[in-house]
């Protein structure tokens, strides 16, 4: 039960520490940030992944606090979510050479590094609240961190206006959610709303509250407006940060809320229609408007809105019995690791083009091959993974959550994900051609600074390793799963 | 002691005012006074819950006292942001933010 607290504890005294060295020692660059930073992520990530954390799940004698939680899923959620940041972290070494202030952004990124830790080992709606916003306040920050760029303010706007109001209403949703129950701990909330028979009103307009107010950090599609906008306008790094680690702390908080607190017994049939219906929408307008785009950054916005709809799927699946859930958890949580690896390479590679040319239009990567050999792999192995090309880890995530699906005998639900599926190879197929078919403007060689070609490349080979040995992952998210399902 | 229903009603009140500010209005300004709007509805909801609730609890309260702290670095972070689209463009409406479409 420490751990949680140690992990939570070193990244928030690094980011702490951080603006006040940046402060008192005039000589601060780019390179100290990066070292301290990464240093706090790696120690925490070092302490997640070693034996002993593993040995303490089993001991309950130590849990001094109801309110958190120490299991294998707020484990496997935090390992995510830390790798995304380290991958951020690694590349800012680049991407944020020339600006000011940096020591604050790497701090920001600490603080909210450790909010999404404290996200997934959360099990009281207080301690998710405060988390939850300890995550989102320092990323208002980070989106308008260009404060001279018209791009990047408006991106922070957009993005505060809905974020706060996601706050509103998920405060809103949790209020009565207490009203109800009196109690804010999940797994109180659980015994007390599956003893009532009848569903009141006031119940259903708390969850549909907490959907909206999960949904707006999910992506999920009448709450996706800002997705494209504010990864289009904000730092290209604060964008993978986004993409690929808040929004899995969504789905962390909601996997934990929806399906321990609150599947509503009695309703349960609407309740997976609604969340059917969610993805679906989700799914086919995110590829639809991807097909769209011209900007590679929201082309790569919208295919993970498209994304976010795959992994709904979880939810939808909760009357389908135990046997599907556990399939459809632990697809979940192997889309979650593998969409956070997949979406971090691709988000960097923009990264990457963007700071050498400043540009972020599709037609720069025409004869990117020929220019960027390497990079244009690593892409290459990245785009498939998301389009869910067999060999690769993208396949089995999505294969397991069909399969799931199938299992609670909602067919139509699978088809219309294999249906999405086909549909999402065409943009993905498409980048891939314009990087090796089509002729280039010009055959100036690009630069590919090793801090991107090194996260690049060991984001190629976990896809590739994940893709070949699925099980490994699998093991663990089937033990995660059973967190979950009782 | 009033009945519950009465403050649940002022607070809904509360909670619809938020919500049409928030759809009507185009100053970035007045957005962040109906999301605070939200966010009050909800604590007064909270503070209410924890009063009525049979046993008494306290930690609709203590959540209270925690959201009011949240929400009030929320909206520093915003104003700052706001002033700085202020310095930018020298006017702070919304719907004359355009320059990311698609």
């Amino acid at each position: 039960m420490v751990l949680p607290f140690l992990i939570v504890g070193i990244l928030a005294s690094f980011a702490l520490i951080l603006p006040g060295i940046g402060f008192f020692y005039k000589g601060f660059k780019n390179t100290h940030g990066w070292i301290l930073s990464l240093i706090a992520l790696l120690a925490s990530l070092a302490l997640l992944l070693t034996p002993p954390a593993y040995s303490l799940i089993q001991d309950q004698t130590i849990s001094f606090t109801p309110s958190l939680t120490f299991d294998s899923l707020g484990i496997f959620f935090s390992i995510a979510m830390l790798m995304v940041s380290v991958f951020v972290v690694f590349s800012s070494y680049e991407f944020m050479k020339k600006e000011g202030n940096i020591a604050q952004y790497y701090s920001l990124i600490l603080f909210s590094s450790a909010g999404m830790v404290l996200i997934a080992f959360s099990m009281d709606l207080l301690l998710l609240f405060i988390a939850w916003e300890l995550m989102t306040i320092p990323t208002f920050v980070l989106a308008g961190f260009n404060k001279k760029a018209f791009e990047s303010n408006e991106a922070a706007v957009k993005y505060f206006v809905l974020g706060t109001l996601s706050t509103g209403i998920l405060l809103y949703g949790i209020s009565l959610v207490y009203g109800l129950t009196g109690t804010l701990q999940l797994n109180e909330i659980f015994k007390i709303l599956s003893q009532r028979a009848l569903v009141d009103p006031l119940s259903l307009l708390a969850s549909s509250l907490l959907i909206a107010g999960f949904g707006l950090k999910m992506a999920i599609v009448p709450f996706h407006m800002w997705i494209p906008d504010t990864y289009e306008g904000a730092p290209t790094t604060v964008s993978t940060f986004l993409a690929a680690g808040t929004k899995k702390a969504g789905f962390a908080a909601a996997l934990r809320v929806f399906l321990i607190a609150l599947p509503l017994k009695g309703l349960l049939n609407e309740w997976s229609l609604t969340f059917a219906f969610l993805a679906i929408i989700t799914m086919t307008l995110g590829n639809i408007a991807a097909l769209t785009q011209g900007n590679i950054l929201r082309l790569l916005a919208y295919s993970s809105i498209a994304q976010a709809g795959y992994i709904l799927i979880v939810f939808a699946i909760a009357n389908g019995g135990t046997k599907a859930l556990e399939l459809g958890v632990s697809g979940a949580l192997f889309h979650v690791l593998n969409h956070a690896i997949m979406k971090s390479a691709a988000f960097l590679v923009a990264a990457l083009v963007i700071q050498h040319s400043g540009r972020a239009d599709l037609d720069y990567y025409n004869g990117f091959s020929n220019r960027a050999p390497l990079t244009a792999f690593n892409f290459t192995i990245a785009l498939l993974a998301l389009a869910g090309v067999p060999p690769l880890s993208g396949f089995w995530s999505k294969f397991l959550l069909f399969t799931a699906a199938i299992e609670a005998n909602m067919i139509w639900l699978a088809l219309a994900g294999i249906v999405n599926t086909a549909l999402s190879l065409a943009y993905y197929a498409l980048i891939i051609k314009r990087m090796y078919i089509d002729e280039p403007q010009d055959n100036v060689k690009m630069p590919q600074p090793l801090a991107y070609t090194f996260i690049l490349t060991l984001s190629t080979i976990l896809i590739m390793f994940f893709g070949l040995f699925p099980d490994i992952v699998i093991s663990y998210t089937q033990e995660a799963a059973k967190a979950l399902i009782p | 002691m009033e009945p519950l229903i009465n403050y649940i009603t002022l607070s809904a009140i509360l909670f619809g005012i938020g919500v049409y500010g928030l759809v009507s209005k185009r100053n970035a300004l007045r957005l962040i006074f109906s999301v605070e709007i939200i966010i009050n509805a909800a604590i007064l909801n909270l503070v209410t819950f924890s009063t009525y609730s049979q046993p008494p609890t306290v930690s609709g309260q203590t959540f209270a006292l925690f959201a009011i702290a949240v929400a009030a670095a929320e909206v520093a972070v915003g104003l700052a942001i706001i002033m700085v689209a202020f310095r930018l463009r020298s006017e702070i409406d919304v719907l004359d933010l355009k320059k990311l479409k698609g």
